[in-house]
């Protein structure tokens, strides 16, 4: 289940920086509204994927990784994990704010197409953040 | 249509930020799952490994769906969207501040 949330999480990843581009360049005018629908529905369905996946491993990890070794001899991987959580769960309320209001078929204004890449690209910079840790956590030591 | 779905996604984003933020950090009554016995059970607090991360999704998650829907209930607003936006990205930022120097306490 492990690799199935690495290669869920890569989708996430690039899904949500797609977004975010698409997102950016349409608020500098150049719109491509027909990429930004397609991965206004790929970028949250891989996160949510993720999310369950997620959740699924937790209480595995719980266990087996942090009861049994980070709280004893690595605390800041603990917190480190925890933070990664946070940020997880904040990137998919931003993304998922950010693809809705980018799925209208209608020609939103400028301003709306700055907020839509404003919230897009935070939350793409969260799910990499997101990535980059849960790969040095899981390095430390897999579940 | 898009400008309003939008004004209920960042009241939702902001609805969430605080949601989940708050319940951990006053210790409010919440759900906790016990992973080794698999039981859940609610309160103020639990010991390690009790975990309530799901209990504050779940929170935050209700906070957003309420936002959300009460603002798109809303009449059209007239105010900014630039601050809406700005107002939902602080709340974040608050809370990425906050996990970030409890991070830092651990170092």
């Amino acid at each position: 289940m492990l690799v199935v949330h690495a290669v869920v999480g890569f989708t996430a990843v690039f899904s949500t920086t797609h977004h975010a581009a698409y997102a950016v360049l349409s608020a500098l005018g150049r719109q491509n509204q027909r990429a930004l629908r397609r991965f206004g529905w790929i970028a949250p369905s891989s996160l949510i994927t993720q999310l369950l996946l997620g959740f699924a491993l937790y209480p595995t990890y719980r266990i087996r990784v942090r009861a049994l070794d980070f709280d004893r001899n690595a605390p800041f991987f603990s917190q480190l994990f925890d933070f990664k959580e946070h940020l997880a769960a904040l990137s998919l309320m931003l993304v998922l704010a950010a693809a809705l209001a980018a799925r209208i078929k209608e020609s939103p204004s400028q301003e709306t197409r700055w907020s839509i890449a404003a919230l897009s690209s935070v939350g793409a910079l969260f799910v990499w953040t997101t990535a980059v840790i849960g790969l040095v956590v899981t390095a430390r030591h897999p579940v | 249509m898009s400008e309003r779905l939008l004004r209920a996604g960042l009241f939702a984003v902001g609805a969430f930020a605080i949601g989940y933020l708050l319940p951990g950090t006053l210790q409010l009554p919440g759900f906790f799952y016990d992973p080794a016995h698999r039981v859940i059970a609610f309160g103020r607090a639990a010991p390690s490994p009790w975990m309530r991360y799901y209990g504050d999704f779940l929170y935050a998650t209700c906070a957003a769906a309420l936002a959300f829907a009460l603002v798109f209930k809303l009449p059209r607003s007239k105010s900014s969207l630039s601050i809406a936006t700005g107002t939902a990205l602080s709340l974040v930022a608050l809370d990425v501040l906050f996990y970030l120097s409890r991070l830092l306490t651990s170092v």
